[in-house]
């Protein structure tokens, strides 16, 4: 009997280190990968804003003989949508594509053959079905999807949260008072967390025109259940990415200020309420863009969308964060994407076509090393100023 | 089979050593299957996640939940361990909690079985039984024969007649897989992927809510039932 539990607990260990590797950054309603990716999903549009929107296919399987080129481009069929953030369905099965201008939403089958994309709905009259605009992120939760929508129809105002089924019927909305921007939720103690930006007319416009009154510097707290807003918290303008640590029962995350050039720190008080506080700056002038964490809740990577950089955050201990590396030269780095084991993150360089600095625009790649340190892969590069078909704005990625 | 007001092991996800009363051989065998249920459950897990600290233990219930009207519920007849055709259309009038599991899972489905038979106890204790049905539906037809899945559901206080373990021949089942848009996918190791979301339809035929099989929390759908039982009452 001892052996036999001795055999078990070896057994136990292992699949404990193997549950180490997994994918982050995502919904905690899906299983993120736990192997090499093999397929990247970008969510792309043409620089000139003149042709259609598309998802660009691309080889990342490393032993590939097409490794890091684009094999297809999955074309939308509609102009001017401003491709912006994609997510899984709860399932995996499909990616439900937002797009900031028109409000559409675009359904792509995954499973059938994840090589080949294949768009199977859009929803074109979301305004009218939902009464909210500007879509950002679809956040999966069992069997549905929540949007967070930055503002009212006309895209002005305040927006709120869209839920839709899988399959893109309209469920429900629910309005606030800011300019929803992305969602995170944390099932073991149902509390959601929504970060905020500018209603749609205001972000789709050039910078030196936004009024400071048109953003937002609030993350809301919700009974993810109840779909009721419990506290607000106030922090910098443009709290944007934000991210809950992934320990089971972790009572804090982070979120980025853009506006603010800062990294926040939020956590849960035993009464479910929530602190919220300055943990770091990311240096004056950063602008931070996204914000992605390591699978072992070890480091923070903070994209600087005007600082042209990307930080490396060392968060082992959560109350007192210390910048630990960057990679500089990144001009207008944006998004970016972890893998399973850590090791490679890829980045984008456009942010919306109303904020673009700069028309080099590119994929590229940086391996961590097992001390954290970060370098930029010289091998890996797609260019996407010299497109085939012209120049194009790549932004959001999900891998498979 | 053991009957409904009969003692289940308390374990509960994450939570380890929580059973009771089994000698100190079977808790630690126990123990280190709730390890391993916990190590196994589909979710972004970490190393650290078995040392994880316990949640607070009443902030993961709501108490006012918002049930929206997801979709219709699509309608089936699947057959009981006794081969009794059991039609969905037929329990309108009551609430429906149909979960997805398969009798050669490891790890989440007798987790989630484990779960539905504490809820279980829970409805009988509030009188919420006459109106209330389990469904338990098996996605592995082939493996999963009438007498393997009733001694299946024996192991958790089943199957009784508001608590029914579903089976058919493959291609029924597969039709009422493909229409909840549960997709199985076969492992070399014999495990079967599926997306295992759990069903909450209303007496009227409603789908009300959808849980993830990994985040199943018993109590809150009990509130959730319970306030369906108030809504159509």
């Amino acid at each position: 009997m001892r052996r036999g539990i001795v055999l078990a607990t070896v057994v136990l260990i292992l699949l404990a280190a193997g549950v180490v590797f997994a994918e982050t950054c995502l919904s905690p309603y899906i299983k993120g990968l736990r192997g090499p990716e093999k397929v990247m999903y970008l969510w792309t549009l043409p620089a000139d804003g003149h042709g259609s929107d598309y998802l660009t296919v691309i080889d990342v399987h490393l032993p590939s003989p097409t490794y890091g080129k684009i094999l297809e481009k999955v074309e939308v069929g509609s102009v001017g949508n401003e491709a912006h953030h994609m997510g899984f369905t709860d399932d995996r099965a499909k990616i439900w594509a937002a797009s900031l201008n028109t409000s559409r939403f675009f359904i792509f089958d995954v499973q059938t053959d994840p090589m080949h994309p294949r768009l199977i709905r859009t929803i074109d009259d979301v305004p009218a079905l939902t009464g909210l605009s500007g879509p950002h992120t679809p956040y999966a939760i069992p069997g549905r999807m929540l949007v967070s929508m930055a503002s009212g129809p006309e895209g002005t105002g305040p927006g709120g949260i869209a839920e839709f089924t899988n399959d893109g019927d309209f469920v429900a909305s629910y309005k606030v008072a800011n300019h929803p921007y992305e969602t995170v939720v944390k099932p073991e103690f149902n509390r959601m967390l929504t970060s905020s930006w500018a209603a749609q007319k205001t972000f789709m416009s050039p910078r030196t025109t936004w009024d400071p009154k048109d953003i937002s510097d609030t993350v809301l707290v919700w009974d993810l259940k109840a779909r009721a807003v419990i506290q607000e918290l106030k922090g910098e303008p443009f709290p944007l990415a934000a991210r809950w640590a992934l320990k089971p029962n972790a009572t804090y995350g982070y979120n980025i200020s853009s506006g603010g050039d800062s990294i926040w720190m939020f956590r849960m008080r035993p009464d479910g309420t929530f602190a919220y506080t300055k943990a770091a700056s990311t240096g004056k002038g950063c602008a931070p863009g996204d914000l992605r964490q390591s699978p072992d809740d070890r480091y923070l990577y903070v994209s600087c969308i005007a600082g042209s950089e990307i930080q490396a955050w060392d968060i082992s201990n959560p109350e007192k964060i210390r910048l630990h590396d960057t990679v500089q030269g990144m001009v207008q780095a944006n998004m970016m994407h972890v893998t399973y084991d850590g090791r490679r993150l890829y980045f984008t360089n456009s942010a919306i076509s109303s904020l673009d600095y700069s028309p080099r625009y590119a994929l590229r790649l940086i391996q961590i090393g097992p001390d954290g340190r970060l370098k930029l892969d010289p091998t890996f590069v797609i260019d996407f100023s010299k497109a085939p078909d012209g120049p194009a704005r790549p932004h959001d990625m999900l891998l498979n | 089979m053991p009957g409904s007001g009969g003692r289940r092991p308390s374990l509960r996800v994450c939570e380890l050593g929580a059973s009771t009363g089994p000698p100190a051989r079977r808790r630690a065998w126990l123990a280190a299957l709730s390890l391993l249920l916990c190590a196994c459950l589909p979710r972004a897990a970490t190393a650290q996640e078995v040392k994880a600290a316990p949640a607070p233990r009443d902030l993961g219930v709501s108490p006012a939940p918002r049930l929206p009207v997801i979709k219709r519920a699509p309608d089936f007849t699947l057959r009981d361990t006794a081969g009794r055709p059991v039609p969905l259309s037929a329990l309108r009038g009551r609430a429906v909690l149909l979960s997805f599991i398969y009798t050669k899972c490891a790890a989440a489905c007798p987790l989630v079985t484990q779960r539905m038979g504490l809820l279980h106890d829970r409805l009988v204790r509030a009188g919420l039984r006459r109106t209330t049905v389990l469904l338990t539906v098996s996605v592995d037809p082939e493996r999963d024969s009438a007498p393997v899945l009733e001694r299946y559901a024996a192991r958790f206080g089943g199957p009784q007649a508001d608590w029914k373990f579903l089976r058919d021949e493959p291609d029924r089942v597969r039709r009422v897989l493909e229409v909840y848009d549960e997709w199985t996918r076969p492992q070399p190791d014999g495990e079967i992927d599926h997306p295992a979301r759990i069903y909450l339809i209303d007496p009227r035929g409603d789908i009300r809510e959808i849980y993830s099989l990994s985040f199943f929390d018993e109590r809150q759908a009990f509130v959730d039932i319970r306030a369906l039982a108030r809504e159509f009452r």
